[in-house]
């Protein structure tokens, strides 16, 4: 009954926001005028299939699109397709696209480029990161010219989502069967604008796409990104109104905005985490008590302190923040040394056990959790040596192979996603290995749930196993914060961080004239 | 100036850029990551890894790369960008064309406010103004860069609005624009640089002051405006060409955290860019491209000092 009902709301929502940006225009946003927005650092790579970082992320969307899209409550709605309908398995999908759409070159999309792009993304030799992340599809299918047919591996419930990924832009069938290295430098999207110049250290600029598939939108005519990677800078000039909006910016700077007068500071409350990653699978973190006893010496509240600067929520031990769609709220874990060191102490180190935790230099929040930490473990016999390395030499030699080091991640868009990317046996990083037979069968019940009731309740359980096993000790999720001047209207920060809307951004009042 | 001392220079000079190409191939060698590895990022999987590895020739001898690399880039070909895809000669020599922007104009503002001020100081020696100038240079040259940047863009950016406080215009795509985008980081560069020169006019002003024939020049009886500025001025500016091509090699390489601070997409970022990427082919051909200016320089420096004094000509 319920599973019907699920189902007949996802393409029920599907059909009805189809509809939803034109009559948004009753209340017509400015049209033109030139943006000026600051990254902080270069968009080297515009290739739709393997951006890795926001600022690449941002520009694949202001030139691709998707076939759904995250709206900021993380749910789907729809982009290229205009709505879909799951076999009562879940197993297979089917996909409508929006009939009219043309990519720049002036040819139309048809259901053979979602084909070709799926296929290119599941192809490892496109070495996309997309590959682990758009779902378990086994086969992707045209029907006719505006149907494609999804053949998962098994049932799926989040398909919509999945294909939400940040790296699952639709590119024109001819374009992977000739060379797909070319988007590296060119571009031929159906997104709301085209790729007018690219020298990605200096300036990237993009004009508005006059055939984009609602003709009401976009609104700028322009958008320039630029480059600055000093924070402080990068705030100055958002100050003195040299840039109008700013992807992202640190605690300090942000009160700095907030303050500025023609400078509206934006912040939301996010899922990117830092944790320390403990692996399960080696001496000492074999021993469920000795991480069980780290998790009781972090303050959790204080970290947030020292590494968000107060712009975060404390973290619990699970990847769910309260931002995500299925969070459980268990009562925070408070620091207990008396508790820790008798752990220890049972786990065969009464005296204490001495530890190298490896940091990278990026983000520099990575040495200030490790810092905190160490400080907050010396109490309960945890002697921490904090080794902090440049950011190559870490992915090289530590990432998924040391077993105790500081990991970084950006929020998912779903629960699944999270866990496993990161948690279950056969995650597509499994850092901690922690290998849990049990935890591994709640995401995979989950996973084909589609009653939300039942699905709750085994996310909530998934939840309460990690928050009572300590895989990797998570204290901290950061709010996003950015910036921008009072007059740009219609933009919003996304919680997942990497989505933008930009075709939503338009000027208003007080705005400069810019060529 | 012989022509055998002007080929002699010249092949120095090339002798020291093929010896830096080797120098930097060899560390690109050693550096503690693995460049596939790093340009793939953390969602490389060990097939694409080692499929990467073979198409950039990483598995070869590094003698092998480097004949390749080399004969490449004897044709111009510094080759393709791991990070970014594009050609890595053009990206370089437009970064260093906005780096060598700086740099000029920061010579040539240094120029105009160091000489002046090393003669006035070595005129007044020991009085108020001498102590004074010498004072508000060593300030300059005290503070390190990001300091005086940030100090700038607060008071001339932030508080007073005259000048843009960062960003890199173009002169020209926008003149105006440009120069103004270019001031501060010009000024903060003069204000590091005015000390050094500075210090060494008002040393070498004194001691021509001191010497045979300018008490000669002032025996006949010349007034003393003629004294300093036909006499003296002259030998004094030697030494500071040398000071000067020292500083190129300073301001190309040393000017990455004005050029940080400042978003000016210059070869110090570029080649830090590259560095922190490991990406190859850009870290090779900016360390080249900076060590090649840098001996240009020296050598050009070398010809006009051997053109002013002809003392130096020692062959």
């Amino acid at each position: 009954m319920l599973s019907v009902t699920r189902r007949l709301f996802l393409a029920g929502t599907a059909i009805s926001l189809a509809g939803l940006p034109r009559i948004a225009l009753a209340e017509a946003p400015k049209r033109g005028g030139v943006l000026r927005m600051s990254v902080d650092q270069a968009a080297s790579v515009i290739h739709p299939m393997l951006a890795r970082v926001n600022p690449e992320y941002l520009v694949t969307e202001l030139l691709y699109s998707n076939l759904t899209r995250l709206k900021p409550d993380m749910t789907v709605e729809p982009d290229l397709a205009m709505s879909w309908e799951p076999n009562a398995t879940l197993t297979e999908w089917t996909f409508k696209l929006r009939p009219g759409v043309t990519f720049h070159d002036g040819s139309p999309l048809t259901a053979d480029d979602v084909v070709a792009t799926i296929n290119a993304i599941l192809d490892p030799k496109t070495a996309s990161p997309g590959r682990t992340n758009v779902g378990p599809i086994k086969e992707v299918a045209a029907v006719d010219p505006l149907t494609v047919k999804f053949t998962l591996a098994g049932a799926y419930a989040d398909l919509p989502v999945a294909l939400t990924y940040l790296n699952a832009r639709i590119v024109p069938a001819k374009v992977i069967a000739g060379d797909l290295a070319s988007l590296s430098t060119t571009a031929n999207g159906t997104g709301p604008f085209k790729l007018a110049s690219y020298e990605p250290d200096r300036r990237i600029v993009v004009e508005r796409n006059p055939a984009y598939y609602d003709p009401a939108r976009p609104y700028l005519d322009r958008i320039e990104l630029l480059v600055y990677p000093d924070r402080t800078a990068e705030a100055s000039a958002m100050i003195s109104g040299e840039i109008d909006l700013l992807l992202t910016t640190a605690p300090g700077e942000y009160e700095r905005l907030a303050k500025a007068d023609g400078v509206k500071a934006l912040r939301t409350p996010s899922g990117q985490f830092l944790n320390i990653n403990l692996g399960c699978d080696q001496k000492p973190f074999n021993d469920v008590r000795v991480r069980q006893a780290l998790a009781l010496v972090v303050d959790r509240e204080a970290t947030v302190g020292f590494v968000a600067g107060g712009y975060g929520t404390p973290g619990n031990d699970t990847p769910l923040s309260s931002a995500y769609h299925f969070y459980k709220n268990i009562p925070l874990k408070k620091p207990d040394i008396a508790t820790a060191k008798k752990l220890l102490a049972d786990a065969g180190y009464p005296n204490g056990i001495d530890l190298t935790l490896v940091a990278s230099d990026r983000p520099s929040t990575r040495t200030q959790l490790g810092v905190a930490v160490r400080e907050m473990a010396a109490a309960a016999g945890f002697r921490i040596n904090v080794q902090t390395m440049p950011h190559a030499t870490y992915l090289d030699q530590v990432w998924k192979k040391g077993n105790f080091y500081v990991g970084f991640y950006n929020m998912q868009p779903t629960a699944d996603a999270v866990f496993k990317l990161l948690y279950t046996s056969d995650a597509a990083w499994n850092e901690t290995h922690w290998n849990n037979a049990d935890f591994d069968a709640v995401i995979n019940a989950a996973r084909v749930e589609t009653d939300e009731a039942k699905r709750t309740a085994l996310y909530a359980k998934a939840q309460d196993m990690m928050n009572a096993e300590v895989p990797s000790v998570i204290s901290a999720f950061f709010d996003l914060l950015a910036a921008q001047r009072s007059y740009v209207e219609g933009y919003a920060l996304h919680p997942r961080g990497s989505v933008f809307r930009l075709d939503m951004a338009s000027l208003g009042a007080g705005a400069p004239k810019r060529a | 100036m012989s022509l055998a001392w002007f080929a002699r220079r010249l092949m120095l000079m090339v002798y020291t850029v093929i010896v830096v190409s080797m120098l930097v191939f060899a560390i690109t060698q050693i550096l503690p990551a693995d460049a596939a590895q790093s340009l793939l990022g953390e969602n490389a999987t060990p097939e694409v890894l080692a499929a990467l590895r073979t198409r950039l020739g990483l598995g070869d001898p590094a003698w092998l790369q480097y004949g390749r690399w080399a004969r490449h880039v004897f044709t111009g070909d510094f080759g393709i960008s791991m990070r970014t895809s594009l050609p890595v000669g053009p990206e370089m020599l437009a970064a260093l064309s906005r780096s060598l922007l700086l740099a000029v104009s920061a010579i040539l503002v240094t120029l105009a406010i160091a000489v002046p001020l090393g003669v006035v100081a070595a005129l007044r020696q020991g009085r108020l103004t001498d102590t004074g100038v010498s004072l508000i240079a060593y300030l300059g040259v005290s503070l390190p860069e990001f300091v005086t940047a940030t100090l700038l863009a607060l008071l001339l950016a932030d508080t007073w609005h005259w000048l843009p406080a960062t960003g890199y215009v173009s002169p020209l795509e926008d003149f105006g624009d440009g120069i103004r985008h270019l001031a501060l980081p010009v000024l903060t560069v003069s204000l590091i640089l005015v000390a050094h020169v500075m210090r060494m006019m008002r040393s070498e002003t004194l001691d021509v002051l001191k010497s045979d024939y300018i008490r000669a020049a002032r025996l006949k009886g010349l007034p003393e405006r003629t004294v300093v500025f036909r006499h003296a001025l002259r030998n004094a500016l030697l030494p500071v060409v040398t000071i000067i091509a020292l500083d190129v090699g300073y301001l190309l390489g040393g000017i990455i955290v004005i050029e940080e601070i400042f978003a000016i997409p210059g070869i110090g970022r570029a080649l830090m860019v590259a560095i922190t990427t490991r990406d190859l082919p850009s870290i090779q051909a900016g360390a080249l491209i900076m060590a090649a200016t840098y001996a240009v320089t020296n050598t050009l420096a070398d010809m006009a000092y051997a053109f002013l004094d002809p003392r130096i000509r020692y062959d």
